[in-house]
């Protein structure tokens, strides 16, 4: 048994080496002295001081997180009423249909999603640039959204509704004071997955971010044709760090809700008291 | 004349084509305490969504308080249910829980306050506004869900089946404490349940259903005491049925001999079930007994002897007795004429009880007529 257990840890190390050791190798060179990744140097804080002065780097940061913010909110309240509504679908079999439709657009490649946009974009005349990308975000996250909450919705106790009717509520109160509070952290973890997904989407933004306006991990893709230089490094770094940052922030509301809910401290004398007369 | 709180009147519920609810008409009362007794599965639960509103009935008429009930929505009635599994709102405390109905209502902070305090204190759960529910034990969140349902007042209260997942003992005192509620409030109170000893032990009156109509009402004494066949005699406590027929008023045969009942109004030499409670034998000498019987177990159950024993007609006897005998010993049963219950094979609930006024009042008026109809 306990060899198991350490062949098992050994295993579980190296997938995580494997997976981390490419971002690790990068962040490393992001110091190095030597404008290469070829060998290391000595140490430098210049690639970033350089990303500092890069005014259209910055410009391009700043526009992705405003894309991100934004796309993922419109996308959690789009999402979420979505849930809502596959949740409350009468027919077994319509619900079963809306939830597949979503998935399939969960798992239908970025690629074609971001042709299509382009297409229905030029289709319709739509300008590329800022708005674009903010819809074709919009509509990528929602899929998200509603796979984070739809489970949620069903651990729900659904007396629970009946029971808010029962006190009075109406419909809308049903919504704002049962539900949502309920599902709050399902429209958390809906939030976040699309936000993440939203600053490092590639390939549909490679699609309809037209000129003049470029998101980083487009910007990055274009400057790294043109050769690798360790700004890049330097940036990518940076963004690995938001995201710990942002994963850290999930994680703390989770713990937060979950410790509010776990038993304090179960005095079992109060019962008794509260059975006897 | 006490007013009626909720009236049905031939209320039908389909789904599709099978019948849930069959043609049901009752009243309940102001103040009283009903009890909607059958298995699981037999429309119990269906009577309480028409009257809360969370379904509507396919045909018949609903009066709540006076007024048709078939336009007013759920959240407009005064009506609160305590459920099952007490679906409280685990994002709120004690006190949001008992206050939730209230604060819809938009009355003054300090009067809400107040409400909730006294409802608390009618569950004795003084000083827990603050508690979050997800630490509460089974009882206590169940003692919320009460609170929570009668702090708006309303003029019924439906319980679905509220102790079922609490444990025996607690269920108990449970069962206590509902009915001494009850009393005190004075709202009335419609107990959903399968389980006959509850029913039994806080009802005014007591509906048994089977597959969706109502079988027999009754106070829990006429429901014990003289059920209206072998399906309700069953379901409310343990009992001995055996096939007779009755030979004229007063006098029925079974197990091959003649006995003298406080029954009549039958057909002569008609067939019926003869239904004798358990308690009611007492276990004497062979040559004193009416019947006897050869003991085949006996089983000690703390309060009683459970002995189950064969007469020479074949039939089988369980009998409460405090007192021990032995197996395979042949012993006599004693019992009294009251304590043989006929029933017809197929009677509806209406003839029957013009039968038993008539005949029961006739023979003993000052025992049985008195507590008949609540």
């Amino acid at each position: 048994m306990k060899k198991n257990t350490k062949r098992s840890s050994v295993y579980l190390a190296v997938v995580f080496i494997l997976l981390y050791l490419p971002i690790l190798y990068l962040f490393f060179y992001s110091f190095n002295k030597a404008g290469t990744m070829n060998q290391f140097q000595g140490f430098t804080f210049k690639h970033y001081s350089a990303l500092q002065k890069d005014t259209r780097l910055l410009i391009i940061a700043l526009d992705t997180l405003r894309v991100a913010l934004l796309s993922s909110l419109a996308a959690t309240v789009i999402g979420t009423l979505g849930a809502i509504g596959i949740y409350f679908s009468r027919a077994k079999r319509t619900q079963r249909i809306l939830i597949n439709l979503n998935t399939i657009l969960l798992v239908s490649p970025d690629v074609i999603i971001g042709a299509s946009f382009l297409l229905l974009f030029t289709l319709i005349g739509f300008r590329l640039g800022f708005y674009s990308v903010l819809v074709s975000h919009i509509a990528f996250s929602i899929p998200i959204v509603v796979l984070m909450v739809l489970p949620k919705l069903e651990e729900m106790n659904e007396h629970m509704i009946t029971a808010g009717r029962d006190l009075g509520a109406n419909q809308w109160q049903v919504l704002k004071e049962i539900i949502l509070p309920d599902i709050r952290p399902g429209v958390f973890a809906g939030f976040f997955m699309a936000f993440t997904y939203s600053i490092d989407d590639f390939a549909v933004s490679f699609f309809v971010t037209g000129n003049g306006f470029a998101t980083l991990a487009v910007e990055i893709y274009s400057r790294a044709r043109q050769g690798v230089s360790l700004e890049i490094n330097a940036l990518s770094t940076l963004l690995f760090l938001v995201t710990i940052g942002l994963v850290l922030i999930y994680y703390f509301i989770q713990k937060k809700q979950r410790s509010k809910k776990q038993p304090l401290s179960l005095d079992p004398t109060n019962h008794e008291k509260a059975v006897r007369p | 004349m006490e007013k009626n709180i909720v009236s049905f009147t031939h209320v039908e519920k389909k789904y599709e084509e099978e019948y849930v609810l069959k043609d049901i008409t009752f009243e309940l009362k102001k103040g009283k305490f009903y009890t909607l007794l059958g298995p699981s599965g037999c429309g119990k639960s269906t009577i309480l969504n028409i009257i809360a509103g969370f379904t509507q009935p396919s045909s018949g008429v609903v009066v709540l308080n006076g007024d048709n009930a078939i336009n007013t929505p759920a959240e407009k009635r005064k009506v609160n249910t305590v459920f099952q599994d007490y679906a409280l709102f685990p994002h709120m405390n004690v006190f949001d829980n008992v206050a939730f109905g209230l604060k819809l209502k938009r009355i003054s902070k300090q009067q809400i306050r107040e409400k909730v305090k006294t409802a608390l204190q009618l569950v004795r759960l003084n000083g827990f506004e603050n508690k979050e529910t997800t630490e509460m034990s089974g009882g206590q969140k169940q003692r919320v869900a009460i609170a929570r349902a009668i702090v708006n007042e309303p003029d019924v209260l439906l319980l679905d089946e509220p102790l079922s997942a609490l444990d025996l003992k607690l269920r108990t005192e449970m069962q206590y404490e509902l009915r001494a509620l009850q009393r005190r409030l004075g709202i009335t109170f419609l107990f959903v349940t399968h389980d006959q000893e509850e029913a039994l032990a806080m009802s005014d009156e007591i509906m048994v259903m089977k597959n969706g109509e109502i079988v027999q009402t009754g106070t829990p004494m006429d429901i014990y005491d003289e059920p209206i066949n072998r399906y309700v005699a069953d379901f409310i406590g343990e009992s001995n049925i055996v096939k007779g027929r009755m030979l004229s008023d007063y006098l029925v045969s079974f197990a091959g001999k003649r006995f003298v009942c406080v029954d009549g109004g039958m057909n002569t030499n008609e067939k019926v079930d003869v239904v004798i409670r358990p308690e009611d034998l007492t276990v004497t000498d062979a040559d004193a007994g009416q019947i006897q019987i050869t003991v085949e177990t006996q089983l000690f159950r703390g309060v009683h002897y459970e002995i189950v024993g064969l007469d020479q007609s074949g039939n089988e006897w369980l009998i409460h007795s405090t007192k021990k005998t032995e197996s395979g010993k042949i012993v006599g049963l004693t019992f009294q004429p009251e304590d043989i219950h006929i029933m017809r094979l197929s009677e509806t609930e209406e003839d029957f009880d013009e039968r038993i006024e008539q005949y029961t009042t006739s023979v003993n008026a000052d025992e049985k007529g008195a507590d008949f109809h609540g």
